[in-house]
């Protein structure tokens, strides 16, 4: 009996004596994440598990802006583009987990949610699913690789950065910082940066834009990317819209119409925005993969002439409906979502040579030892025809996003602008798409889209190219509904 | 006094439970074999084990990332495909690798992986797989070679190895002790032993793509004495088995016998005589007895064929078409004055103590011969895609093959699946594609002449051009 008091004391003792640290132990080692009630938050700033292999430190990721401020075109990373909301504490597409302390990371909504304004003065409407049209990915990456080259990347400076930004970090904090976290921060991201050097053998992405399958072959792959050959290191396309998911199932989808299951290129996508197979996190992004499933574009916000949009419809039936669907809510027709040969259709082919057979047969290794390792990916010989819902809020079009109104996409090849602005999210009502040709607003420079570099070309898709103007007019109206 | 003695009983207990307990759990780590059977006959060849994981299989995660952490040990971007290995679309293994678990999965290579011929149209083309050609595009030396570079790099380590499994996989705790403590450093261990055993085939000549040698035999498994002897030949075509019932097998014609040439390739992918697979070998030659040789895949002038056909049968058929007197035969180097290293590599003394050695298995082996001297008339069933030419791949298209020795390329590129219609055979002009570099062939090197086999070489230019396109029907 004694010894059970003993014993039972012992314990009592060890409980007392282990409280304390394991109350200031406890937010190391209860990792987690926001959740978020309304879906559009959690498509905008929750963690699909890109952060435990990617993600920044929080407050470093908070302090680089102030401290290598020099190497951003204006203040803080909305001058990147990306899009911030009133009241949220990071712009759209960056989401944050605890992995021993807060970092943060990329999500789907970074690439997949854009801003539209319907005159320059206008505020801007943010809008879930529509191609991210202002935010420069290729210059947040740079401007990460900048900052850990920076001689200014110390833990001195960085700590001093981190409190003038605001972080009042406890105890423990200021250690993993100090000896872990800025450090680490620094070496990895020193190491990512070989991998990514072939970025300077691209023409500039701008806003907007991605390289989907070069970036994969370095990153997820190693290839010693120096030794690619130029006709497959361009693969710089347009972001896409990823609405109304459920009708797209089957379809061939990415721009070369190389995988035709919605769930693997979902978490191909994932992969591209720092996820790894071990890390996903299914749960969350399946969250996001329900909705996408029937979620729809919203409507065009200005007035349609119906006499005109009526006139429009069987100029769409007659030269658009069977590849590009039946309307914005009815996506089906004989050739939508099936490739066209490059030949035929004839736009810049740098996209289609950048996905290689021999890429596909390394996917075949991606999230091995799971169910859902990857088996759909296909080489084709094409770009797949897009669905056009929310068309209004794709511009600029083609795979490649050359050119910048759909009124210059019913131009001749040559007649199509030859350089044009990207970034701009000011509507141009006239033409269908962004305002393009002005090179700066209220101290936001756009970036200039050269067509004559590689990957960057105009030609191609001359449908409609022979239509009379007022057939165009029409068309162009009727293509508003959808 | 009793204390002790129930103590002492005790602890015998405890030491027992605990051996067996560690004995079953490491058994079940390391040894327990997870049979893996495929339904269909074409998955089997592609995809099935012949029995060499136990003893040269690769731990699978490992074998997954090496090409991740060691690229600059590769001919080129693109991991195992820059060695010539192929995926199907889809499926987690290459062409000729399997994966089994023997405790933890392995990955190992089969029939398949030297006897699947690759071919594409154009370089950015999908390549198309003809089961039972040669792999003429496969460095399976280069492959081996790999492996062992990585092994022998610094970096090679469970610290580097581990961070890269980390976002592979989500293990267990048991799962990452056992990479880390036992699979990585014996793996290491293992692949260090083998630079060592193949340290002879650094003082001869590259394989290249599409070759082998039936060196390894001698010096690791018979431990003969090295006697810097070449025997590099070209894989050979393995279709229409039935058809070459009674021929004698490998090119320089060792063993008449379809189950003994397929055995002793078992053996050569690294299956030992005790874990080799008959069964599962058996499996495969029976269909290959009947599996066709490939179609040409372009278009042929028929008439031009016909006009070739009176060639064919008048100047080569004595040697070369089923049922002639010949075929299947040794001709001697005498008479065909080919490259001579290959013929006398593998000697009478190997034979013997092939067949000797090999003798207390219940499947064994009788009929090695050595030293044969000569090459096999070979049938030339699906001809076309069975470039480059001569028992030593050493005659690039058989345009190459209808020139004069002396006018034949005299350096060429192995290894690209590219088609040549032209020439017929494969594209052998382009150093690299995609940034692989390709595998030079030098015809000046030991066992790598393109001398001999003259007929032909005469013919007038015409009669050359209707017996190519006659042979493009094969």
């Amino acid at each position: 009996m004694r010894h059970w008091k003993t014993i039972r004391n012992i314990l009592l003792l060890l409980a007392a004596t282990s409280a304390t640290p394991a109350y200031y132990a406890w937010p190391y080692v209860a990792n987690g994440v926001v959740d978020f009630e309304r879906i559009d938050d959690h498509f905008k700033y929750g963690s699909i598990g890109s952060e435990p292999a990617n993600g920044i430190p929080y407050w470093i990721w908070k302090a680089l802006p102030e401290l290598f401020a020099d190497k951003l075109p204006g203040k803080g990373y909305a001058s990147l583009g990306f899009i911030q909301e009133e009241g949220q504490d990071r712009p759209v597409g960056f989401s944050n987990r605890r992995v021993l302390i807060d970092r943060v990371s990329l999500n789907c909504g970074v690439c997949h949610t854009g801003s539209v304004r319907e005159t320059a003065g206008a505020a801007p409407r943010i809008i879930a699913g529509m191609p991210a049209n202002t935010m420069d990915l290729a210059g947040y990456t740079r401007f990460l690789m900048d900052c850990a080259k920076d001689e200014r990347f110390t833990v001195d400076q960085m700590m001093e950065a981190i409190e003038k930004v605001g972080g009042k970090l406890g105890f423990i904090d200021r250690l993993i910082y100090r000896y872990a976290a800025i450090p680490q921060t620094k070496t990895e991201l020193l190491a990512r940066a070989p991998r990514l050097k072939f970025l300077d053998r691209q023409p500039d992405w701008g806003p907007g834009r991605v390289d989907t399958f070069n970036p994969y072959k370095a990153l997820q792959f190693n290839f010693p990317m120096d030794k690619l050959p130029d006709e497959e290191i361009i693969g710089t396309v347009d972001l896409p819209s990823i609405w109304q998911q459920r009708q797209r199932e089957g379809m061939q989808l990415h721009w070369d119409g190389d995988n035709s299951s919605v769930e693997e290129r979902n978490k191909s996508a994932a992969l591209g925005a720092g996820v790894t197979p071990a890390t996903i996190d299914l749960p969350r992004i399946k969250r996001i993969e329900d909705w996408l499933l029937d979620v729809t574009p919203p409507a065009y916000p200005f007035p349609i002439d119906p006499a005109l949009a009526a006139q429009g419809e069987p100029v769409y039936r007659e030269s658009c409906a069977n590849c590009h669907g039946e309307s914005g809510r009815k996506l089906t027709g004989m050739y939508v979502g099936k490739v066209v040969p490059v030949a035929e259709i004839g736009t810049d082919r740098h996209r289609l040579d950048s996905y290689t057979y021999e890429l596909l047969e390394n996917q075949n290794t991606l999230y091995a030892g799971y169910p859902w390792r990857f088996k759909q990916f296909r080489k084709t010989n094409g770009y797949a025809n897009m669905p056009l819902d929310g068309l209004w809020l794709r511009a600029p079009y083609l795979h490649n996003g050359s050119v910048p109104t759909l009124r210059d996409l019913l131009n001749a090849p040559e007649n199509r602008p030859k350089a044009f602005y990207r970034g701009n999210d000011v509507l141009d009502r006239e033409n269908m798409g962004f305002v393009s040709t002005v090179s700066e607003l209220d101290g936001r420079r756009f970036f200039r889209f050269d067509t004559s570099l590689p990957g960057n070309s105009s030609a191609g898709h001359t449908y409609g190219i022979t239509l009379k103007p007022a057939e165009k007019n029409a068309l162009i109206e009727f293509l508003k509904t959808f | 006094m009793k204390k002790t003695k129930s103590f002492w009983k005790r602890l015998v207990l405890i030491v027992v439970v605990l051996v067996v307990v560690i004995g079953v759990v490491g058994w079940w780590h390391l040894f327990r074999k997870v049979p893996v059977t495929f339904a269909s006959d074409v998955d089997h060849f592609k995809y099935g084990s012949i029995g060499m994981e136990d003893t040269g299989g690769m731990p699978y995660w490992l074998w997954l990332v090496l090409p991740r952490i060691f690229p600059e040990k590769l001919p080129g971007p693109g991991g195992y495909t820059s060695l010539g290995i192929v995926w199907e679309e889809g499926q987690e293994m290459p062409v000729g690798f399997t994966k089994t678990t023997i405790g933890f999965p392995r990955v190992g290579v089969n029939c398949a992986a030297c006897h699947t011929t690759s071919v594409r149209t154009t370089p950015t083309d999908k390549p198309e797989l003809i089961l039972g050609g040669p792999a003429h595009h496969f460095d399976i030396q280069g492959y081996q070679r790999f492996l062992i570079a990585c092994a022998k790099d610094p970096n090679f380590t469970a610290d580097r190895i581990m961070k890269e499994l980390q976002y592979v996989y989500n293990f267990s705790l048991f799962e990452k002790a056992l990479y880390r403590y036992v699979i990585i450093p014996f793996t290491k261990r293992g692949l260090l032993e083998q630079d060592k055993q193949f340290a002879w085939m650094n003082l001869r000549p590259d394989w290249g793509p599409g070759r082998t040698d039936m060196n390894p035999f001698k010096l690791m498994v018979l431990k003969l004495e090295d006697d810097r002897s070449v025997g590099n030949t070209d894989m050979m075509a393995i279709w229409n088995e039935r058809k070459h019932e009674g021929f004698l097998r490998h090119t320089d014609g060792l063993d008449p016998m379809l189950i003994e040439a397929s055995i002793s390739a078992a053996l050569a992918t690294g299956a030992t005589p005790k874990t080799v697979n008959v069964p599962a070998v058996e499996r495969v030659n029976n269909w290959l007895l009947d599996l066709p040789s490939p179609k040409y895949p372009f278009p042929v002038d028929a008439k031009l064929a016909a006009a070739g056909k009176l060639i064919f049968d008048r100047d080569c058929a004595t040697c070369h078409a089923f049922g002639s007197a010949r075929v299947g035969k040794l001709i001697p180097l005498a008479e065909i004055g080919t490259d001579p290293n290959r013929a006398n590599h593998w000697t009478k003394q190997a034979a013997e103590e092939f067949n000797r050695q090999m003798d207390e298995y219940s499947w064994g082996f009788d009929h090695f011969q050595g030293s044969t001297g000569g090459y096999v008339a070979l049938a030339l069933d699906g001809v076309w895609a069975r470039a480059p030419y001569l028992h030593n791949g050493s005659v690039p298209t058989l345009q190459d093959l209808l020139t004069p020795p002396e006018s034949r390329p005299k350096t060429f590129y192995r290894g690209n699946d590219v088609y040549d219609p032209i020439g017929v055979g494969f594209v052998t002009s382009a150093p690299s594609r995609g940034g692989r570099d390709f595998s030079k062939f030098d015809t000046a090197l030991p066992g790598n002449s393109n001398a001999g086999h003259t007929t032909g070489t005469a013919l007038p230019p015409k009669d050359k051009a209707s017996l190519i396109e006659y042979l493009k029907t094969f």
